[in-house]
């Protein structure tokens, strides 16, 4: 009998095109999302050496990073921003690669919208010049985040040199608490093993936690893998994922859909199959996370308070203890549910579909953003937008006094307009908490939508279960 | 065998700090002028090309963006830390930046010290103390295109690709 396997194992060596003999591996790339960020080098290397784009039909680009979430009559303001877009917009049209435009209502974070178009499907090899491609492992695809300079390497061979990755398995059981969100099994899982505890592994989800949570849920499990240091997370396929991928535009229709289905249902890590690493998590045992510093892994259950270096015995983590604390402004501890907030940004790859919007929505509903707070909430996509307007959350939101906005990446990372100013302390759902990263020293404290809209009207980190 | 100044860094330097957000469409000569100038400002004036970086744990964690670029073309000669994020390690190959995984190195060198790298043996050794450490073999091919200074210019010097301008 064959020896088990796990789930990337399968993918990936029904991917390999060669093998030599130290184990790199020439990898086949089904799908390859494109972004106005990392592309622009990459065209112009196929430009400069005549090569045309190997494969435009598993190829599809957008722009999201740059693009305004206001007022988009005006086209973009910022120069810089305006000419990343308007690169991609030349790029697409000479290499003819499928684009959603700016103004097309499919528009939005290009991990957003590869699963609700479905572009990305079990099985499938997906790449991206981005790091939260990690994403996409919710539909039981290898989905990981390549660099700019494997961009053009893909787009002119369809491929990728890769050495293959060992195997972790994440284990969560039992069911989530009121008010616990995916974002706080993932946030719990990076407090468990560390941003360096992936490193060099794909972590496999598993567990009845899982099983038991939505697409929607995966995704800002799967997306933050990459903050837990592995390059890609994934969830094995089930009925779950079946019936969300069946029906959408890019999915297989009729009898390619049998047959896809029958080889997603092999896809499964087999029984026995071998884990290089492993870690385990009580479902019932995680409350909703908070961070306090600088790094994804400074995490703590809301009802905690700041960390004390001076209780920290390893002199190099003592000093990083203190680094993150004075830039993020907090005296040790001080009780999380204390922190004032001036910024809540409800949006990124991680928490910006629709049942993010609607958990928000139920915390903000016939609720007030407490005075001096500025809350922004920004759909994923522009379908997710029209959706949540099919719903009324928009009316919700507006009525509690946060500002409703265009789909894309937004304040995440800031490279549009989107931006924390004079160091304020943001409650972000997004998936990063460096320095300066939502502004020039801007205080960033990672939680779920649910918390972050408690937050914006409280004024304060909340506890999100006190507000019911 | 290869000798670098060794600069200390922490756990978790992330691509961030390497290549802030604000420069990420500028030229590679200002990304360059920027690299840690949130954490180690002004660090830029003074490595010297050669120069090694000591890290901890999951170097390079972080975003896609081209930071390997910039620590190369701030003169670092190799890196080593105790794990290497898969994405940063990627960047680094097909920039042609050295960058190893060492288990101990961040106990074993402090700032100033030397690091003396044989690629024969796949050892890393501080003269000041006298201590040897093994480095993470990379495979072959890898190594060969770190050397031969990334993806891009190695395929022109096999004449796999034409030469850029």
């Amino acid at each position: 009998m064959a020896e088990p396997r796990t789930l990337f194992d399968k993918i990936w060596r029904s991917h390999v095109v060669s093998r030599q003999d130290d184990g790199t591996c020439l990898l086949y790339i089904d799908m390859h999302l494109v972004h106005e960020v990392t592309s622009p080098q990459a065209f112009e290397g196929l430009r400069l050496a005549d090569r045309a784009l190997r494969r435009p039909d598993a190829t599809i680009a957008v722009a999201d990073h740059n693009v305004p979430t206001s007022d988009r009559s005006r086209g973009i303001d910022d120069p810089e921003s305006r000419l990343q877009v308007e690169t991609l917009e030349r790029n697409v049209r000479e290499f003819g690669v499928p684009y959603f435009a700016i103004n097309d209502t499919r528009q939005g974070i290009v991990h957003i919208i590869g699963p609700e178009e479905g572009l990305s499907q079990p099985g499938m090899t997906i790449v991206c010049g981005d790091s939260h491609t990690a994403t996409h492992g919710a539909m039981g695809a290898l989905a990981f985040g390549i660099g700019t300079s494997e961009v053009e390497h893909v787009l002119a061979t369809q491929t990728l040199i890769q050495a293959p990755a060992k195997n972790m398995k994440v284990a969560v059981n039992g069911t989530l608490g009121a008010g616990v969100s995916p974002k706080d099994v993932i946030l719990a899982i990076i407090g468990k093993i560390g941003t360096a505890g992936g490193t060099g592994h794909v972590i496999e989800y598993v567990g009845s936690t899982f099983r038991q949570m939505s697409m929607e849920g995966r995704m800002t499990v799967c997306n933050m893998t990459i903050e837990g240091g592995a390059r890609a997370g994934l969830v094995a396929p089930d009925e779950v994922t079946f019936a969300y991928v069946k029906g959408r535009p890019y999915a297989p229709k009729g009898g390619a859909w049998e047959l896809a289905l029958a080889y997603w249902k092999t896809l499964p890590s087999d029984p026995g199959a071998h884990y290089d690493k492993e870690a385990f998590l009580d479902a019932g045992a995680i409350a909703p996370h908070v961070t306090w510093g600088t790094s994804p892994q400074d995490v703590l259950p809301v009802t905690g308070r700041v960390p004390d270096p001076a209780g920290v015995e390893d002199p190099l983590k003592r000093a990083a203890m203190e680094r993150s604390l004075q830039y993020m402004q907090l005296a040790p501890k001080t009780p999380l549910v204390e922190i004032p907030v001036e910024r809540v940004f409800i949006g990124s790859c991680t928490n910006s579909r629709i049942e993010d919007l609607r958990a928000a929505a139920a915390i903000a509903k016939g609720r007030r953003v407490a005075e001096g707070v500025r809350a922004l909430v920004v759909p994923g996509s522009g379908l997710v937008k029209r959706q949540a307007e099919e719903e009324g959350l928009d009316r919700i939101f507006l009525e509690a006094g946060f500002e409703w906005r265009e789909p894309g990446c937004s304040n995440c990372m800031s490279m549009n307009n989107d931006r924390a100013e004079h160091g304020e302390r943001v409650a972000s759902t997004s998936n990063r908490n460096f320095e300066g990263r939502q502004g020039k020293n801007a205080k960033t404290h990672l939680m779920g939508p649910a918390m972050a809209a408690a937050a914006a009207v409280t004024g304060r980190i909340t506890d999100v279960r006190e507000l019911g | 065998m290869i000798a670098g100044r060794v600069w200390k860094f922490g756990d978790n330097i992330n691509t961030d700090l390497i290549l802030p957000g604000p420069y990420l469409y500028r030229s590679p000569e200002e990304q360059a002028r920027a690299v840690f100038e949130a954490n180690r400002p002004g660090w830029v004036d003074q490595v010297k090309k050669g120069d090694a970086i000591v890290a901890g744990f999951n170097f390079g964690m972080g975003s896609s963006r081209p930071a390997a670029r910039s620590l190369k073309n701030c003169g670092v000669g190799f890196v080593f830390a105790e794990t290497i994020n898969g994405l940063f390690f990627r960047n680094s190959v097909n920039f042609g930046l050295l960058a190893f995984e060492c288990p101990g190195v961040s106990r074993a060198f402090e700032e100033g010290d030397m690091a003396e790298l044989s690629l024969e043996e796949w050892r890393v050794r501080n003269p000041r103390s006298g201590e040897t450490l093994s480095v993470s073999r990379v495979p072959d091919e890898l190594l060969s295109i770190m050397q031969g200074g990334g993806i891009f210019p190695l395929m022109e010097a096999r004449g796999l690709i034409a030469p850029r301008a």
